[in-house]
């Protein structure tokens, strides 16, 4: 088996083409994709963003404030209770969650600062981002749409000009009623989304990273080489698998069963070389992104290891499986291009999730490159110890689709490929 | 050494294989003639153990090659008809390879990969890939990587096809040397040439059975292939052809040559020169063509054997 291993080794550091595909092209598309996600996150305003909000005043109030944020056309609404959607949060699933803490309602009333709490987790500051451009506006109106403008526009007098007259205050206060009066009466009627006393009359929020990454990883940085690195890993495992065919082909599969060796160790030999240069691909290309981009890769090593491995290993599993399913390299490679952009424009290796509809977020947990990218995420934003649940469990995953993948390719081994040969 | 007892393999409703039976020798040189499609290569792919047969058993030393598998591999050296070898590894590395998988220690090895590259003249090549070879130097290299693990048997499935003549005879030379060394081969080959040569017997092998067995002589004896005595004439018409061929039935005519088939040479020669002179038919030519394995082979399967 070992022989087996270093064979290959041998072959696929010798092949130009498998050289090229592997590393080459891969740190050509991470310099590509790096510079470009730059700009990522701009021309998204049609994308419809999912926020879960958390109601903990509940309050006739709160439910009028949720109902004109569900009327928002890009925000998808999702009511939630605080732990869980904290806890959706920490996993990964969800970016954010804006709660309505108690006391809302008379904030509303006293046009007081209205103590709303956007959480979040910074890995997907692209995502909240988006939504604050939406939820700011939005928010400042509330007091006119469901409150008391008069009293908002009173305590905003006070803060602004903190040492005036009282008959100052009362004067401007007259002007400012009538002014409000002429706003109810129709003169600037708003739907919710109107924008218009936004800056005038604020909109805060207290905004609170739930999830925040301790050194300065971008989220660009870490979607690009994340995303192109387990997508061109797929395509480099599909040619290693796809030597099996080769060897078929080339008569060295059955040369190779003229020996004592046990047929099925021709393929465990192979999955071990796969998981070799897999795991080879995915450090060269870490390390190219922290020496070239400064991705901080020694603050997180354990957790890298581990999502590398567990990567690579459900990767060459992928490769393995293809290679012993289809009948000759042309059908693996039609195959696997197909299959492996589907796979990785679906689980967030040509652009960030967050930024599919909710259905392709869904069916998203279908991809290898989901879990493996959103392990890397978990170690690079998120920052999640490699005993956190969520990382685990990730990972889990990985293993749990290689075991699988690998098993299925022992079977399709012997049926398909010790039949033929 | 070898014994195979009624093998019969069929894939799906082709019957490749019907009832092969034969014994080989320890130390004997066996030739398995066919024409394509016979079932040679499938009777080889038995006997190394990577193909089942239906029905019917082979015993290596004894063993049964399925019950004891590796027993039987690991005295049994294998070159395959295709060129089997990892084109982007050099020579040496190949036979490091190859060698390594019969856990033959590495001094050993080493040692055995020194002497198959001498033997086979490819010592000053050995670092270089074997994508750079030519088609002979590819099959030196394939008959060698067979040879490593010193088999006591060596299946040859047409060890020589496409190659130049220099690699020819020095694959010649040594297969002699392996058999005067006493190894047992099995041969398979559409060169009857190589078959006269090396076999000490053939068995002929046609639409999955064995149709004959022997060594050479044997088979020349047992077919009903006939001598042929070709005569060439300076003046010959049809008169003269109708004459002779009212004392001889068994030949034919074409231009100014008539063949004359006899089972009997020394007797009818005399007997067909003398005729001829009769007719007034004037001898340029006398040519005899005796029995080899290419008119057995004819006279048996109604084939050439490259059909």
């Amino acid at each position: 088996m070992i022989k087996l291993t270093i064979k290959d080794l041998r072959l696929f550091f010798k092949d130009k083409r498998s050289m090229l595909l592997s590393f080459a092209l891969p740190i050509a598309l991470i310099t590509l994709f790096a510079l470009a996600f730059g700009g990522a996150g701009q021309g998204k305003k049609d994308t419809k963003i999912s926020m879960q909000v958390s109601d903990l005043d509940q309050t006739p109030s709160s439910a009028s404030a949720m109902q004109v944020l569900d009327s928002l056309k890009n925000v998808e609404l999702l009511k939630m209770p605080l732990e869980k959607a904290q806890e959706n949060i920490k996993k990964g699933d969800q970016a954010c969650v804006l709660v309505i803490h108690k006391g809302f309602s008379d904030s509303l009333t006293a046009g007081k600062e209205l103590p709303l709490e956007l959480q979040y987790d910074e890995a997907q500051e692209i995502q909240v981002g988006l939504l604050q451009q939406s939820l700011i506006p939005t928010i400042a109106m509330l007091p006119f749409n469901i409150g008391n403008p008069k009293a908002v526009m009173r305590n905003r007098f006070d803060k602004m000009v903190p040492g005036a007259s009282d008959t100052v205050k009362q004067n401007i206060q007259h002007k400012s009623d009538g002014l409000f009066d002429a706003i109810t009466m129709g003169e600037m009627q708003s739907d919710g989304n109107d924008n218009a006393g936004a800056g005038l009359f604020g909109g805060d929020i207290k905004m609170t990273k739930l999830v925040a990454a301790e050194k300065d990883n971008s989220l660009g940085l870490v979607q690009a080489v994340a995303g192109t690195a387990v997508m061109m890993l797929l395509f480099s495992v599909v040619g290693i698998g796809a030597g099996i065919l080769d060897e078929k082909q080339e008569g060295t599969l059955k040369r190779l069963l003229y020996t004592p060796m046990n047929p099925i160790k021709i393929l465990f030999g192979k999955m071990i070389s796969a998981n070799v240069i897999s795991i080879f691909q995915l450090v060269v290309m870490f390390l190219f992104a922290s020496l070239v981009f400064g991705l901080d890769i020694y603050s997180h090593l354990s957790g890298l290891i581990i999502t590398i491995v567990a990567t690579a290993f459900a990767c060459s599993a992928f490769g393995v499986f293809l290679a012993s399913f289809a009948k000759s390299r042309q059908q693996v490679q039609g195959l696997s291009t197909l299959i492996i952009l589907v796979m990785s424009a679906i689980g967030g290796s040509m652009m960030p999730i967050f930024f599919m509809p909710a259905f392709m977020q869904k069916i998203a947990v279908i991809s290898v490159n989901f879990w493996s990218i959103q392990s890397f995420y978990d170690i690079f934003w998120r920052n999640l110890p490699i005993t956190s649940g969520t990382f685990l469990s990730r990972i889990l995953v990985l293993l749990l689709i290689g075991t699988i993948l690998n098993s299925l390719a022992v079977v399709l081994f012997r049926k398909n490929i010790l039949k033929l040969s | 050494m070898i014994a195979i007892k009624d093998l019969r393999k069929s894939y799906n409703s082709h019957e490749a294989l019907k009832g092969i039976s034969f014994n080989i020798k320890e130390g004997e040189f066996y030739g398995l003639l066919g024409p394509n499609g016979a079932g040679k290569t499938t009777t080889i792919s038995i006997m190394s153990s990577i193909l089942t047969p239906d029905s019917g058993e082979v015993l290596i030393n004894g063993n049964n090659i399925y019950t004891h598998p590796n027993e039987s591999k690991r005295i049994i050296g294998v070159v395959p008809q295709e060129i089997a070898l990892y084109n982007e590894l050099t020579a040496e590395e190949n036979l490091w390879f190859w060698g390594g998988l019969y856990d033959v220690p590495k001094i050993e090895l080493k040692k055995r990969i020194d002497e198959v590259l001498t033997l086979f003249g490819l010592s000053e090549r050995r670092k270089d890939k074997v994508s750079t070879y030519s088609g002979g130097m590819k099959r030196r290299i394939n008959i060698a990587a067979a040879l490593l693990h010193q088999p006591r048997i060596v299946f040859m499935d047409e060890p020589t096809v496409g190659i130049d003549p220099q690699s020819r005879n020095l694959i010649f030379e040594v297969i002699e040397k392996l058999h005067s060394n006493g190894m047992t081969i099995v041969y398979t080959t559409h060169y009857m040439e190589e078959a006269e040569r090396f076999c000490d017997r053939i068995g002929i092998i046609d639409n999955g059975q064995i149709i004959a067995e022997g060594t050479l002589d044997e088979l020349r004896k047992s077919s009903s292939a006939k001598e042929t005595i070709v005569i060439t004439f300076n003046n010959l018409n049809d008169d003269k052809v109708q004459k002779i061929q009212s004392f001889w039935k068994d030949c034919n005519h074409t231009d100014d040559k008539i063949y004359f088939y006899t089972s009997d040479l020394k007797t009818e020669l005399s007997k067909i020169i003398s005729q001829c002179s009769d007719a007034g038919a004037d001898i340029h030519n006398i040519e005899i063509k005796k029995v080899n394995l290419e008119t057995v082979f004819l006279s048996l399967t109604g084939k050439q054997l490259r059909d």
